[in-house]
């Protein structure tokens, strides 16, 4: 019963490679947590991290309150099931269920209850005599779930628990599994490499490939707005069907080319608004993704579907409930092989074409995917980062659909036309742009809302569920980007600064009081040496870079300190660095420093020139190991 | 592996290989020179390594870090963490005292080996022999190659020393706690669990194992012998005589005739060894396949009264043997009673009927075990395996020269090697048996049948000639490691190649 | 036609049937004869050298086997014996179980280089390293001493790491895993979860190490070099049969009779636990 928090979580084995790069995640108490992805890509590393039978290599692992990095597996208060059950074979099954209670000497009346009570929560009771050997496969699970619940843990963690169960038995251990969840109310932690089993038991999953995690959510969540390819191919069956091809944008309308085809679609401009406009040039490649229920043969469907394309039938799967129809958009295709032009329609029964027929099938464009072709990342995210726009400047006004700001100093630019992209985080509640609210939708924890500014739909991400009609919203105008002719004119200011840094150590003498009497005792502090300065800071920071490094490497280790624009400040004891200028935004300044080729950010409320000396805030830093390329904190 | 390799037949292959081969050797063999100074290099870092350590320890250590270079334990003891520390001082006392007292006397001879003979002397009165004080020549050698070994045992903790104080400075400056006593012993039974587990074995191991190599091999470099017998003579260095005299580049007579005994023994080790290896292995897998045949009922009894053949003792069954077989043994009385012969067959007299002798009583002794590992194989080979060759239309014959025998050759590779390595040291079966016998006078203390092993045996227990039966040794262990690294080396080879299934 | 082949195929089966027969009946008796013999030589009354011309005895009689106990030294050698395999077998066993489960289970630097290093040990001809053992028990006052002979044989014990490694590998890994999970320190895990898996094992090694010493004559022979009271019967035996003036005296008989009391309690034993021995000899043999 308690939450974990895995921060910034690496494998890294001696020979370079990274098993686990950078695991991320808030557990919440009684959560059920499944890790799925195909074999190597590092879930089961992460559970045997947080069980601690492999060394965590860097990050932060917390059990409760607990930094558990360090501690033995049995410290840690967590129980595990094993794939093969590792069941004690030369124990009788309450001795199975007894083995970890005796070895915490738990007084034997109690000892005795708490086996018999997993026992009957489990229908074991019966065989409590019996030897491992002597039960069927399904009952040694259920063993092995046993002996993890006497032991009342925080987490229990299952490692590909089913996966040595026959079908029928394992979607009746599922359900089991589920019940005991929800009867025990304490933290899950599930691994396996089946999606349906992870798709049908986890409250949020963890889609994971090479080391990386691919996308936290819930299954739903998963299904419906997949972040990028690889989500979109793993959950689900069958496949989703992707399809190569372009977007190209002509007035309010996108033309659809898919490639090696002939087919084309054309939808309304409104469909695809959160895409970034660089990709409705009708040149940059992307994948169409579209699941085989939202393709349809139903000829009502068809008829009043404005998108549609010919597919050639190859062969069909009849499923008893539904069918599935293999095809290809391709009248050369073949419709067997995975290409990106074979497409797979989830069709009621009602069709009655076959092999080799030429028929429309309509494509449901509400629920179309879109990737990048290079990095397989969702181009038409939930969560949108930018706002696309067009404005025009003229004397230091800025214009963008009837909403007239004044363009502070820093950002002075000729007049003309220009591309606008504002990000969502910049646009918050509160300033003097009027729009419409057209929608508010939760998701992760976030709120994205979507208004209308004068006919045109902005996104932004804000800090309460909005219900209102109209609301005033504000910009951030430092985050602000101007484009001309692909030219980035004004950029935004970056919000991190980094620095070179290393961790020392120092002995300082100290006049301590012991006993009453005064003494002079030598103390070691520890520094981080930043550029030309060191600066002592506290214990925990040390204690993180000990945790990840260890004594003798956290001093020899090149480090980056990374630190915000708001949590660095003039001092005179600090890193010497030249000034540049400052940076006006109106209501907030900025002085642009330079250390030596390094340009450095910090607010600041008047002009300085030449020397200056600044000190980043400590307590708020980031820092990243080059060498293994890991962030530390 | 291409394809035109796999349509090749057998010959061809074969053909291929063997010039694929030669042609790899030059490369080879310069990959292996390239690869000496890298390796050198490696083993020159280990080694800097060390003395980077210490340096680093001299320079950032504080002054209780640095006290412990010559008092071991000390920064420990004023981190409190007083059981290491009082153990590493411990160590320290007793290995000065240890050198002060006792191994210091004889490290200091090693280089002569002692020089004041025995002299005896008789007291004209009672008639009692003393002795003047002596050296002597064995126990110097023994003594300070122990000293040595304690020496390099005290360095090696001394670095431990040296390296864990100033592990237990940093993790003070760092702030974190030092483990306590309790830690540490406790870390006994769970990450040192090792440390606990192998410190006993190790040490059996260093002591009786180890150490008397060593010593084996300064004995090489001596003239001990029977002229030369501790404690009434000493003995001293004689750089490589022992081993010129065995190769028969000596200059006397008995040198010759040393490097003669030298390569007959060593040939007719080989060839025992290869067929006692292989006759056994074959016979037993004969014998295995016959009991196993489907169809054959009794296969229990069968097995055990072999079985029962390998409890009863090797050594009495060898000498009941070597009984059976002499010339006034039952079976030459037997035959001559019976009329077959007219004089007793020289079984064990003759060399060549003896070294057959040998090799057939070897084959009677060891084809229970191999029939019995040969069995446990053959049940375990996947039956799907017959199945399908049959489908493919296979004879059982065909079945038994394309399934079986590849199957149990590559499994039983590493039981061949160690076989083949055992038997090269086989010395039952020769001594009970035959006693090394015929003897001869063209052979230095060696019989016909005598293998390397016996001969030492009788250099060192008969004959007291300690040098050169060290250097037959080492010959001896150069030779049974050359051959078991390369068949080591082959079978893993094969085993990467073609894992079977 | 058809029924016609599968017939002369089972005729032809047949005869292959009864030459294995025959084959497997010729092998018995090879191997089980020498042993008839040495029984039926056992119970010899007369007292002939070994040069009789007939196999059994003229006149059945228990005689040698009341020489064996009252006229010579065999009790006291038995005895020996016994006791050494006994001291053998207990530290024998101990040591190769700790070292197959530090060498198979635990991670540490040197396992790699231990295990070769144990490899190239164990082609140096023992016997030559066991000279200076001898020097080392003679300054020390352990020769022609059973305590040395222990010694001597259980001081490298480590090196039978071998078979017992091979069978602990076998174990699944994740017994240890889930062992530690409930609470279990390493030394827990091996002597609560391992130490009973490994029966066979156990079984195994304790009986080639009893085994060994009743057998064993380079070492017992060297280092009780001439004390014929702490002669192991190995070599006390093999000192009748070099003594020609003994065996002129019909001590050949005496020395069979002496043979079947060594092989029957050995016999006994290797078949009761048979099952044990060719499992790990089996195991042993084909991992690599």
């Amino acid at each position: 019963m308690a939450d974990l928090s895995l921060k910034h979580i690496y494998k890294v084995y001696p020979n370079g490679t990274k098993a686990v790069n950078d695991f991320n995640m808030e557990i919440a108490d009684k959560e059920f947590i499944v890790f799925v992805g195909p074999s190597g890509c590092g879930k089961s590393t992460t559970l045997r991290m947080i069980a601690g039978l492999e060394d965590i290599s860097a990050g932060e692992l917390k059990i409760g309150d607990l930094i558990v990095n360090d501690m033995e597996p049995k410290d840690r208060d967590i129980a595990m099931v094993f794939q093969n059950y590792a069941l004690y074979p030369h124990m009788t099954i309450y001795e199975n269920l007894a083995f970890s209670l005796r070895l915490r000497k738990l007084p034997k009346e109690e000892l005795h209850n708490r086996v018999v009570n997993a026992a009957e929560i489990l229908g074991l009771t019966e065989y409590l005599a019996k030897k491992p050997k002597e039960m069927s496969g399904g009952q040694r699970q259920r063993v092995a779930l046993g002996r993890a619940i006497v032991r009342e843990p925080k987490v229990m963690l299952l490692d590909e628990p089913l996966s040595n169960l026959d079908a029928k038995l394992r979607t009746q251990m599922r359900a089991e599994i589920a019940k005991l969840h929800s009867r025990l109310n304490t933290t899950f932690i599930y691994v396996t490499h089946d999606q349906v089993e992870a798709m049908t038991m986890g409250t949020r999953i963890v889609v994971m490939k090479d080391g990386f995690i691919k996308q936290i959510d819930t299954p739903k969540n998963l299904y419906n707005y997949p972040e990028n390819k690889f989500v979109a191919g793993f959950i689900g069956t069958p496949q989703m069907n992707f399809f190569e091809g372009t977007l190209r944008k002509d007035a309010d309308k996108v033309h659809i080319d898919f490639a090696y085809s002939n087919a084309q679609i054309t939808v309304p401009y409104s469909m695809l608004y959160k895409v970034r406009p660089d990709y409705l040039d009708g040149k940059t490649p992307v994948y169409i993704g579209l699941r085989a229920e939202d393709v349809s043969v139903n000829s009502q469907k068809v008829k009043n579907s404005k998108s549609t394309v010919k597919v050639r039938i190859s062969h069909k799967e009849e499923l008893g409930s539904e069918t599935l129809l293999y095809g290809d958009i391709n009248m050369d295709g073949d419709g067997y092989s995975e290409s990106s032009t074979r497409i797979i329609i989830k069709d009621d029964g009602n069709c009655d074409c076959k092999a080799g027929d030429v028929i429309d099938a309509a494509l449901n464009m509400e629920r179309v995917h879109l990737f990048d072709k290079q990095t397989e990342e969702s181009v038409l995210p939930r969560l949108p980062e930018y706002n696309y726009l067009q404005c025009t400047v003229q004397n230091g006004i800025m214009n963008f659909y009837g909403q007239n700001t004044e363009l502070p100093p820093a950002m002075r630019c000729a007049d003309g036309e220009y591309g606008l992209l504002i990000p969502t985080d910049a646009i918050s509640e509160g300033g003097d742009v009027a729009v419409n609210v057209k929608a508010c939708e939760e998701i992760n924890g976030k709120y994205l809302l979507s208004a209308e500014l004068n006919g045109k739909m902005i996104y932004a991400l804000v800090t309460r569920k909005i219900t209102e009609d109209t609301l005033k919203l504000g910009i951030d105008l430092k985050k602000l980007t101007l484009i001309k002719d692909g030219e980035k004119v004004i950029e935004p200011m970056p919000a991190v600064n980094r620095f070179n840094g290393s961790f020392v150590k120092r002995k300082v003498k100290k006049t301590a009081e012991i006993n009453g009497k005064t003494k002079t005792v030598k103390e070691t502090e520890f520094l981080m040496a930043l550029e030309d300065r060191e600066f002592v800071v506290n214990d925990g920071l040390a204690r993180k870079l000990f945790a990840a490094l260890g004594v003798k490497k956290a001093f020899t280790t090149p480090l980056i300190i990374e630190c915000g624009v708001y949590d660095i400040k003039l001092s005179d004891s600090g890193i010497h660095a030249s000034a540049e200028g400052v940076l006006d935004y109106g209501n907030e300044k900025f002085l642009k420093c330079k250390i030596g080729e390094n340009a450095v950010y910090l607010l600041t409320d008047k002009q300085y020139t030449g020397e200056v000396y600044i000190e980043p805030d400590f307590d708020k830093i980031g820092i990243i190991e080059t060498q293994r390329d890991i962030r530390i904190i | 592996m291409n394809l035109d390799y796999l349509k090749m037949s057998p010959p061809e292959k074969f053909w291929f290989n063997f010039k694929a081969f030669f042609r790899r050797l030059p490369s080879a063999f310069a990959a292996f020179f390239k690869a000496i100074p890298k390796k050198l290099y490696k083993i020159w870092l280990a080694f800097a390594g060390i003395f980077i350590n210490v340096g680093k320890a001299a320079k950032n250590g504080d002054w209780k870090t640095r006290t412990s270079f010559g008092i071991m334990g000390f920064g420990l003891i004023c981190r409190k963490q007083y059981l290491r520390g009082i153990l590493y001082l411990f160590f320290e006392v007793l290995f000065i005292l240890y050198l002060v007292f006792f191994g210091w006397k004889y490290l200091a001879k090693m280089g002569s080996l002692g020089e004041v003979a025995r002299v005896e002397g008789r007291d004209p009165l009672t008639g009692i022999v003393t002795y003047t004080y002596y050296d002597n020549s064995l126990l110097i050698l023994l003594y300070s190659l122990l000293t040595i070994f304690i020496i390099a045992a005290f360095v090696y903790m001394w670095y431990q020393n040296v390296k864990g104080n100033l592990l237990s400075q940093e993790f003070e400056e760092a702030r974190i706690n030092l483990p306590t006593a309790k830690d540490d012993v406790r870390s006994y039974a769970n990450e040192n669990y090792h440390k606990s587990l192998l410190a006993i074995p190790v040490l059996g191991l260093v002591v009786f194992t180890i150490l008397p190599i060593f010593f084996m091999i300064f004995i090489a470099f001596t003239n001990y012998d029977k002229a030369h017998m501790p404690p009434a003579q000493l003995f001293q260095w004689t750089g490589i005589d022992n081993f010129v005299t065995v190769l028969g580049g000596g200059i006397s007579a008995n040198s010759k005739v040393f490097a003669f005994t030298f390569r007959e023994v060593l040939l007719w080790t080989v060839i025992w060894a290869f067929f006692a290896t292989f006759t056994n292995y074959i016979l037993g897998m004969v014998v295995a396949i016959l009991i196993n045949k489907k169809g054959i009922k009794f296969k229990k009894l069968w097995r055990t009264i072999l079985v029962i053949t390998i409890a009863v003792p090797q050594f009495v069954s060898l000498m009941f043997m070597s009984q059976l077989l002499s010339d006034q043994g039952l079976i030459n009385k037997l035959f001559e009673k019976w009329g077959l012969i007219d004089q007793a067959i020289p079984f064990l007299t003759d060399g060549t009927l003896a070294k057959i002798t040998v090799i057939v009583v070897n084959i009677w002794i060891g084809i229970p075990y191999s029939m019995l590992i040969c069995t446990g194989i053959l049940m375990n080979i996947p039956a799907d395996l017959y199945e399908s060759a049959r489908m493919d239309g296979a004879s059982p014959f065909k079945a038994y020269m394309k399934i079986t025998l590849p199957y149990m050759l590559h499994v039983t590779t590493p039981y061949l090697i160690t076989q083949f390595i055992g038997n090269l040291n086989n010395f039952n079966v020769i001594f009970l048996l035959t006693g090394g016998e015929p003897s001869t006078l063209e052979m230095q203390f060696a019989g016909k049948t005598d293998l390397l092993i016996t001969w030492l045996y009788k250099l060192t227990v008969s004959e007291s000639q300690y040098g050169i039966a060290s250097v037959i040794g080492l010959f001896t262990f150069v030779i049974v490691a050359v051959l078991s690294l390369i068949l080591y080396n082959r079978s893993k080879s094969v085993k990467n190649e073609e894992e079977f299934m | 036609m058809e029924k016609k082949k599968y017939r002369s195929k089972s005729v032809a089966e047949r005869i292959s049937l009864v030459l294995i027969y025959a084959i497997l009946i010729i092998i018995s008796l090879v191997w089980l004869i020498p042993f008839v013999l040495l029984v039926v030589f056992s119970f010899r009354g007369e007292s002939v050298g070994i040069s009789a011309d007939y196999i059994f005895p003229k006149q059945w009689s228990f005689k040698n086997y009341i020489t064996l106990f009252t006229e010579t030294q065999f009790l006291t050698w038995y005895g020996n014996t016994l006791l050494v395999s006994v001291v053998v077998t207990v530290v024998q066993t101990v040591i190769v179980l700790m070292t197959s489960y530090a060498l198979s289970r635990l991670r540490f630097k040197l396992r790699k280089p231990l295990m070769n290093i144990m490899l190239i040990l164990g082609m140096f001809p023992g016997f030559l390293s066991m000279t200076a053992v001898y020097f080392v028990l003679k300054e020390i006052n352990l020769t022609q001493n059973l305590f040395g002979l222990m010694l001597v044989y259980s001081a490298s014990s480590a090196m039978q790491y071998y078979i017992c490694k091979g069978f602990f590998d076998t174990i699944p890994k994740s017994l240890d895993e889930a062992a530690r999970i409930d609470g279990a320190s390493r030394h827990t895990v091996f002597v609560k979860i391992i130490l009973p898996l490994a029966k066979p094992i156990i079984i195994y090694t304790v009986l080639t190490a009893f085994i060994a010493p009743w057998g064993e004559y380079m070492f017992s022979s060297f280092i009780m070099l001439g004390d014929t009271d702490k002669y192991t019967v190995a070599v006390g035996m093999k000192s009748w049969l070099d003594n020609a003036m003994l065996m002129s005296q019909g001590y050949f008989a005496v020395f069979c009779a002496a043979a079947v009391v060594v092989s029957i309690p050995i016999t006994a034993l290797f078949i009761w636990l048979q099952r044990y021995y060719v499992g790990g000899v089996t195991g042993g043999s084909v991992k690599g």
